[in-house]
């Protein structure tokens, strides 16, 4: 949230002529520029807002009144195209309560994403308007839909004219998914690499040679890689032009071919070590109960679970009340996590993929177009269950530096220690010299009592684990 | 073909040129179904409605 914070043009929408958006008093406003008018005008009274609203595809606005933007007309001009676009209106969006982005998604999350755009630009074409982009960026769940968080992205549709979209929508949605779906879904890390998207030709070399028989990947990947290469930098002046039927055929092409991919964890690769954990049922259910009644008191807006696995304890921990951030380092569990979310229509809990040892960075434009995972914070309440002894002893974190670490993350943390008689433990050290001298009950408490106060400590039943509750000095 | 105003977003020669293709090819499709099902309609068979067919996100 730092950015967001300081009052003034968020570094990420320095792109868009049509508006921007702003900060002040810790409320996110979005301007609509002069230049915007016309349609901005069109998506209301069209309906198409409504609609989209109603489907939970757009995120919903309230349009303020103008001196709330005064701050924003004061601000730094946000590019030279905008110098001349007074503000028109002042919007003040709903808040998204946590802020992610597509190489943290799952593949179910990245193909409801492209979905949705998809449907938008369906219900767009209805009415004579279009996307005029298709960036993954625009996209956030809200009360666990994909929602397109972007009012100004729709403009007027001329017949004719091609989608200005479609390489972005490519780039950003078919390339990573045909990779994630059919060579490896690691691939969807490349997103990370590319900001603007998975290159084409890129994706085209990676997807196994197979995929040249399948329709949509063969045109919309590798013969759109080809084409390309081959048309780079010239300027086409074609004759021809697309009608709308062509368009909403384009349109409706993509969508099946997204639809077609798929990606569901099996194997003995993917998704079996969940049975094996070395809890018993009263453990378990103890520990559920210490993480209810700890959410309970200590009343979290927005809680991070760090680990989460497929998300049991965030939904323990959601039902307090809190909007739960789910991270997990393994692709499978996080797409398991959402296809329960989404079966269940939960609306406060987030599954994300994050490798806690190597964290989402801040990247793009001055390193400040997406914020790193830290600067998202911090939470209220951070989980860290059955964790520790993977960054302590897998990944040789010091004790003071894990301190240091939650202390940054959240104000209040529920910790389980999970010491070295414990069988999980044993397993990361049955292969490598024990070089963790403090790594005990009482080095961990003396560590983190440092940075914080324990107000609870309690051995979890049938188990060497001790589960605490502490809250930030 | 020129348009205005200018695309904030450069779809580039080669995507636009390969959309141009694509959607041609699509567009027959499109045209053939529905004229299928006009013709299915001189039958008396209703085809599915085209109206809000996004179930997956709806």
């Amino acid at each position: 949230m730092t950015n967001q914070q300081n009052s003034g043009q968020l570094p990420a929408s320095f792109r868009d002529p049509s508006g921007f958006l702003f900060s002040r008093g810790g409320i996110l406003y979005r301007q609509v520029n002069r230049a915007y008018e016309r349609e901005y005008s069109r998506l209301i009274e069209s309906g198409l807002y409504e609609r989209l609203v109603k489907a939970g595809l757009l995120i919903l606005h309230v349009e303020v009144d103008k001196a709330e933007g005064t701050r924003a007309e004061r601000s730094e001009p946000p590019g030279e195209h905008s110098r001349s676009d007074a503000a028109y209106k002042i919007i003040q969006p709903e808040r998204v309560p946590f802020i992610s982005y597509p190489y943290e998604w799952s593949f179910g999350q990245l193909k409801d994403a492209a979905l949705a755009t998809l449907s938008i630009q369906k219900r767009a074409l209805k009415v004579g308007m279009s996307l005029k982009d298709a960036s993954a960026y625009n996209i956030q769940f809200v009360r666990g839909k994909a929602t397109l968080i972007d009012t100004l992205s729709f403009e007027t549709y001329r017949e004719g004219q091609p989608w200005v979209a479609y390489r972005q929508f490519c780039q950003h949605f078919l390339a990573p998914l045909a990779l994630m779906a059919l060579k490896d879904v690691r691939l969807n890390q490349l997103l990370r690499a590319y900001i603007d998207g998975v290159p084409l030709d890129l994706a085209s070399q990676l997807l196994p040679w197979k995929t040249r028989l399948n329709f949509g990947l063969l045109t919309h990947i590798h013969l759109h890689a080809g084409a390309q290469k081959k048309y780079a930098g010239e300027e086409v002046n074609p004759r021809g032009s697309i009608s709308k039927r062509a368009m909403i055929g384009l349109i409706e092409n993509l969508e099946s071919a997204v639809k077609k991919l798929n990606w569901i964890p099996r194997g003995t690769e993917w998704g079996n070590y969940y049975d094996l954990t070395n809890y018993s049922d009263a453990a378990f259910e103890h520990k559920k109960q210490l993480v209810k009644e700890w959410t309970a008191r200590v009343k979290p807006a927005l809680a991070w679970d760090l680990g989460a696995n497929n998300g049991v304890f965030s939904r323990v921990a959601s039902e307090a009340g809190p909007y739960v951030v789910s991270f997990d380092m393994d692709p499978a569990a996080v797409e398991q996590n959402y296809q329960v979310s989404k079966k269940a229509k939960e609306q406060n809990i987030l599954p994300l993929l994050l490798d806690l040892t190597n964290p989402s960075p801040s990247i793009g434009w001055a390193n400040r177009e997406r914020d790193s995972f830290g600067s998202r914070g911090p939470a209220d309440l951070v989980l860290a269950l059955a964790v520790i002894h993977h960054l302590a002893i897998s990944n040789n974190v010091p004790l003071p530096q894990l301190a240091d670490f939650f202390a940054e993350m959240g104000k209040w943390l529920v910790i389980e220690f999970v010491p070295k008689p414990d069988s999980q433990v044993k397993k990361l050290l049955a292969s490598r010299d024990d070089i963790f001298p403090n790594y005990t009950r009482e080095g961990f408490e003396a560590t983190f009592k440092e940075r914080f106060d324990i107000h609870e400590a309690v051995d979890i039943r049938e188990s060497e684990r001790v589960l605490y509750l502490m809250k930030h000095r | 073909m020129h348009f205005a105003p200018l695309p904030y977003l450069d779809p580039g020669s080669g995507s636009f040129l390969i959309q141009l293709a694509i959607a041609a090819l699509l567009g027959l499709g499109v045209a053939v179904r529905a004229s299928w099902g006009k013709i299915k309609g001189w039958f008396g068979i209703k085809s599915k409605t085209e109206e809000d067919d996004d179930e997956s996100t709806e």
